[in-house]
């Protein structure tokens, strides 16, 4: 019988080598195989054992190799650990895989084959530096010393190797060609796997067995510090701390770092919440009343219970800023930059240029600054002080707005080093119907005349107002006309689902009683017999998805019918004016216009893109950043890769208790007529505590606790500035701590063996 | 010499004949047992790994998920779940399979009696590892602490007897509607490869036919309720068929065995007697993988002998008694024991002190490899020593 045994680490493929050897033996002729492993503790580079018997008849022994014929060593690491060449028979050969010539080992006295096992698996792309995979090198270099047919240890080997099949036959072929040592073939390991008679020497006994041997009890236990046993060399798989993308953030167009500033705000941090807010938006406290809050509609808390209410955090700390004194930014940069229009894209950029230490002015064509948030935003809905405190403060930094300034391109050339173009879109769409111009009235329009100039358009109670459109004009008109005694009723040709105006804005619309019709649009209008307007209009009905993606409403033949109202007013759309290109055709877009003349033109907030405030504002932040890159001759890349964000399903909702939303405190007044004053109060200052508390923390750890209690191992330290963090010396990488994190901030991604 | 050798690596073996209609292929422990499931046409595999038997219900989900083996493959969340499993799908009327070790027997404990005392047949394989203090090697005292749940035990010797005792459990549990365990030692059977003989699986389906229902299957034309209370009168009545049934399996498998043996041509029995006779002074008696060893070591002696215990559970009263009966008055009786179970003696000597009730033998019990402590030859020759010269009532070899 032939006795080998082989010395390796968990993880280098010996066990799988062995189970091949014992097919490949089985092969070489009628021999009867026993391959078994033994096996340390159950892991990744503990020192390990395989055994191999091969004999011509039934092997009659099931216990481990002692007196081998053969040792094979797949780790040359070993020889200092483990005492590899005990009991090895006289005439027994050692098989190595090392790259050090045989005269290394000379001291051993035996027959010494040696491979470089290692370095043909890298080759081979077998396995890693930190672990190699030489099991299939070693296969062949054994082969070799038995004759084994070559094609028979390849096949085999392919057909049993968990992966790679080829690279490993070929690795295997390699070993079987270049292994090294001087007796060839070696007669006494072929005489032994042939030896058909009784090898079994006797055994002869003259030992006395201790009558009580004295052994205390020795139940397990680890005596030495835990420093003496560091697991982390076990990972394979490591959880790191991260900081995702959470989708309030990701989806506020202003850039606003969400998350943290309701996170101070919930630790009453108001004043440092209050900066952070700043930094992306000057316009917190308008914001915080009017944005339709993109982030709080795609709360991943919306998948739990509700959204949070951002808006009125974001509106409480826009009032800190009356504590918050602004400083002067004092100019440091040469270059002058014209803004044409003092809404929020205009004085958004107008500020973070001024912050950069440019000398900014604003030019706005109005007697008031603030753009759409002036002239298109009722007062009970923005009152003026608001908005008037925030202009303020950014005047105070160093802006300058000069009033009552309609000015094109051509006047700001020889001052300015650069102009930005941001003026809205102030100037109503046409119905293209007849009569259009002498009996309806423009609503955005109205609405800026009423606001800066109290013109009522001579509406009076009891008047029946047609306005025809679904975006947010339609509905301030209507809210606005509501006030002033009348009774509105909004024509929207499609359905609720697809109005583009806020739906909180829809739904208080209509509890204040503001009538809205859906899918009816108008065709004509005229005068009848009584010389009243009268408005003729159509049912539609929805048909196929336009470009837009919504179902284009299609008029439904024969439902005309003629109404009178006292007013009609339409919302259905603006466009900027384009006076500011002085007669150019130019189609604004975000950023640089490819403008012929000497100075750059830049453009940005609603003439370019967006609708909302918030937009308008993100806009003014980026085209800041570009027009000081431009001067600067700095590169300028805005973000293009879609971030990792936090979705729903990354969330561990188990470990949060729902409470309900805190909502603002709206007062509906009994009667409306006359009434503009702001109907929400926002949140108190312990409701904005409380609903901080709410947020998840998507994607951002806030020191729950799970990994550190669910750690197996103990391998959660909190360090010195009280934060969770891992001990890579003890973590074994199994990963519950990333399962068990609620909010998505722990990555658990495989990585190189930890070091 | 090199070319001598290359002519006889022409492949795959010459001794296909040895046994028609089988393949000999080389498989570890564990992977006959998944084959045998397979053979046997098992439909249903609730799965739940532990080390050493994790192999087992791995290769069972490789050979269904590849559509090797028809069967449905559920993995539960603990032993106590997959054996529940086990006993609804057996209550359905399906042939059965799973696999467990140590803990996980421990675990399942409870529901072991269920399944014995509902009457319902199943296989399932133990690979023998103890308790705390954690270990995972090779020892009986999972499987032996479950000798009173009314399972039917084996213990096997090698891969193929593993493979072979599984088609033959399937059979003796369905002829008498009692659950049966094949035990395997950890690493020194689970783990080891070998030479096996794996039948065709037509010639299973010959000697083992398809699953009918049992008494105690659901029939949805004739719906009842199972697991409510049963008064004394019934259970006591209960147990007596239990009683009655459990006192047939020394005979049953005996028979089984037979009809095996001359079908498939490999022989076994309850226990096998190696050199007893009348010139016998010493017999070691031993169960699993270290018998193997010992038959290797007693060749050297004509007047050992040699008795391995296969059916272990219910004890072959008989079949021992009949094995011994031509010893002489003044032979030594030496168990070998890889389990303690709490007691002064071990498992097989307890067993063995009432099988030999009335006869004349001196028995001296040996404790020997528990918590897969390597039994080698040497330890056997040890045993043997110490049988012969000086021994104890009790004796552990090995210990200092």
């Amino acid at each position: 019988m032939l006795e080998i045994r082989g010395h390796a680490r968990g993880g280098q493929g010996m066990v799988t080598a062995f189970e091949i050897l014992a097919k490949i033996f089985s092969q070489l002729g009628d021999f009867q195989v026993q391959a078994f492993p033994a096996f340390g503790v159950e892991r990744t580079g503990a020192p390990i054992q395989a055994f191999l018997r091969v004999a011509k008849k039934e092997i009659l022994n099931r216990s481990n190799i002692y007196n081998p014929n053969l040792i094979v060593v797949f780790d040359e690491s070993l020889l200092d650990m483990v005492p590899v060449f005990d009991g090895l028979k006289d005439q027994g050969a050692v098989l190595i895989n090392t790259e050090k010539p045989r005269s290394h080992f000379a001291d051993l006295g035996k027959t010494v084959y040696t491979i470089p096992a290692t370095r043909i698996s890298l080759d081979h792309g077998l396995g890693s530096k930190s672990l190699p995979i030489v099991n299939a090198a070693m296969i062949g270099a054994i082969g070799y010393l038995f004759d084994a047919n070559l094609d028979i240890l390849q096949q085999t080997i392919r057909k049993n190797v968990p992966a790679k099949p080829e690279a490993n036959a070929k690795a295997a072929k390699v070993a079987f060609e270049i292994v090294v040592g001087d007796v060839f073939p070696n007669t006494y390991l072929h005489e032994r796997m042939h030896a058909v008679g009784n090898n079994e020497e006797p055994v002869v006994f003259n030992f006395v067995e201790s009558d009580d041997p004295a052994i205390g009890i020795e139940a397990p236990f680890w005596s030495m510090p835990l420093s003496k046993n560091k697991t982390g060399n076990w990972r394979v798989v490591t959880p790191k701390y991260v900081d995702r993308r959470p989708p309030c953030n990701h989806n506020c167009p202003a850039g606003t770092d969400v998350r943290q500033f309701v996170k101070l705000a919930g630790e009453k941090k108001y004043a440092e919440a209050y900066e952070l807010l700043y930094e992306h938006n000057p316009f917190p406290g308008v914001c915080g009343r009017v944005c339709p809050h993109f982030c709080e509609q795609n709360c991943n808390r919306n998948e739990f219970d509700e959204g949070l209410n951002i808006g009125a955090i974001e509106r409480f700390l826009g009032e800190q800023a009356l504590n918050i004194p602004a400083e002067r930014v004092p100019v440091t940069q040469k270059e002058k930059i014209a803004v044409v229009g003092a809404g929020p894209a205009g004085l958004t950029a107008a500020l973070r240029l001024c912050e950069k230490g440019y000398a900014v002015t604003v030019f706005e064509a109005l007697p008031h600054a603030g753009g759409m948030m002036r002239s298109g935003i009722p007062k009970f809905r923005l009152p003026d002080a608001v908005l008037d405190q925030e202009i303020q403060r950014i005047q105070d930094k160093g802006v300058e707005i000069l009033l009552n300034k309609r000015v094109n391109i051509h006047e700001l050339t020889d001052e300015y080093a650069a102009v930005i173009t941001a003026v809205g879109s102030h100037v109503g769409t046409s119905l293209h119907l007849d009569n259009e111009e002498e009996l309806s009235l423009d609503g955005i329009t109205f609405l800026r005349e009423f606001k800066l100039s109290g013109k009522d358009a001579g509406i009076k109670k009891g008047d029946r107002i047609a306005i025809i459109g679904g975006g947010n004009t339609a509905i301030d008109v209507a809210r606005t006309t509501m006030r002033l005694g009348a009774e509105p009723t909004i024509y929207y040709r499609r359905t609720i689902k697809e109005m583009p105006a806020i739906a909180q804005e829809v739904e208080e619309a209509l509890a204040e009683g503001v009538h809205i019709r859906f899918l009816t649009a108008p065709t004509a209008i005229g005068k009848n017999k009584k010389d009243q307007t009268e408005l003729t209009l159509i049912d539609m009905e929805l048909g196929e998805p336009d470009e837009s993606g919504r179902r284009r409403p299609v008029p439904v033949a024969g439902t005309e019918k003629n109404l009178c109202f006292q007013k009609v007013i339409k919302a259905i759309g603006q466009r900027f004016d384009d006076f500011v290109f002085h007669g150019k055709e130019v189609e604004p877009k975000q950023g640089w216009l490819q403008w012929a003349d000497d100075v750059p033109v830049f453009c940005a907030g609603d003439m370019a893109w967006g609708g909302t405030v918030t937009e308008a504002i993100g806009s003014g932040n980026k085209v800041a950043e570009e027009v000081h890159a431009f001067l600067q001759e700095l590169e300028y890349h805005p973000e293009e890769t879609l971030p990792d964000i936090v979705l729903p399903k990354d969330i561990n909702f188990t470990y949060y208790l729902p409470i309900p939303k805190h909502r603002d405190r709206v007062k509906h007044p009994e009667d409306l007529y006359q009434n503009f004053e702001e109907l929400s109060a926002g949140l108190r200052e312990q409701d904005i505590v409380a609903e901080s508390a709410r947020c998840l923390h998507c994607g951002d750890c806030y020191s729950c606790g799970n990994c550190f209690n669910f750690c197996p191992d103990a391998a959660i330290l909190i360090d010195d500035q009280g934060r969770l963090r891992i001990d890579y010396d003890y973590c074994k990488g199994c990963g519950i701590c990333a399962e068990e994190c609620p909010c998505s901030a722990i990555e658990f991604t495989l990585t190189e063996m930890a070091s | 010499m090199k070319t001598e050798i290359l002519e006889k690596n022409t492949g795959l073996n010459k001794q296909a004949s040895r046994y028609p209609r089988h393949r000999q292929l080389i498989m570890k422990g564990n992977y006959a047992a998944a084959e045998a499931a397979k053979l046997c046409r098992v439909g249903f595999v609730p799965a739940y790994p532990i080390t050493p038997q994790t192999t087992i219900v791995e290769r069972l989900s490789e050979m269904v998920s590849s559509g090797e083996m028809d069967a449905k493959y559920t993995n539960m969340d603990s032993e106590h779940s997959a054996f529940a499993a086990a006993l609804g799908a057996a209550l359905g009327g399906e042939r059965v399979f799973t696999a467990t070790a140590g803990q996980g027997l421990f675990y399942a404990h409870e529901v072991l009696h269920a399944i014995a005392h509902f009457r319902l047949p199943m296989v399932i394989a133990n690979v023998g590892r103890p308790s705390i203090p954690w270990n995972i090697w090779s020892d009986q005292s999972d499987s032996l602490a479950q000798r009173d749940t009314g399972w039917v035990q084996f213990y096997g010797e090698s891969s193929q007897e593993v493979l072979d005792t599984m088609i033959q459990s399937y059979l003796l549990a369905e002829q008498l509607n009692l659950p049966v365990m094949v035990v395997l030692d950890a690493f020194y059977q689970s783990h080891t490869s070998e030479n096996v003989w794996v039948p065709d699986i037509d010639l299973v389906d010959e000697f083992l036919p398809a699953k009918v229902p049992g008494p105690m299957s659901i029939d949805i034309d004739n719906p009842k309720a199972f697991g409510g209370l049963m008064p004394p009168e019934h259970y006591n009545k209960l147990n007596y068929t239990y009683w009655r049934d459990a006192i047939q399996v020394e005979e049953k498998a005996e028979q089984i065995a037979r009809d095996f043996a001359t079908l498939f041509g490999r022989e076994y029995h309850n226990v096998e007697a190696i050199n007893i006779g009348p010139q016998t002074k010493l017999v070691l008696i031993t169960v699993s993988s270290i018998t193997s060893t010992a038959r290797g070591v007693i060749k050297k002696y004509p007047d050992i002998g040699l008795l391995k215990i296969r059916l272990f559970k219910p004890f072959p009263k008989a079949s021992v008694q009949e094995a011994l009966s031509v010893l002489p008055k003044d032979a030594i009786l030496a168990p070998v024991e890889r389990n303690y179970m709490g007691d002064r003696e071990g498992a097989i000597f307890q067993e063995m002190q009432r099988a030999l009730y009335g006869m004349p033998f001196k028995m001296y019990d040996f404790y020997a490899g528990a918590g897969g402590k390597d039994v080698p030859p040497v330890t056997i020759e040890k045993i043997i020593h110490l049988a012969r010269t000086n021994p104890k009532e009790v004796n552990w070899v090995d210990i200092s």
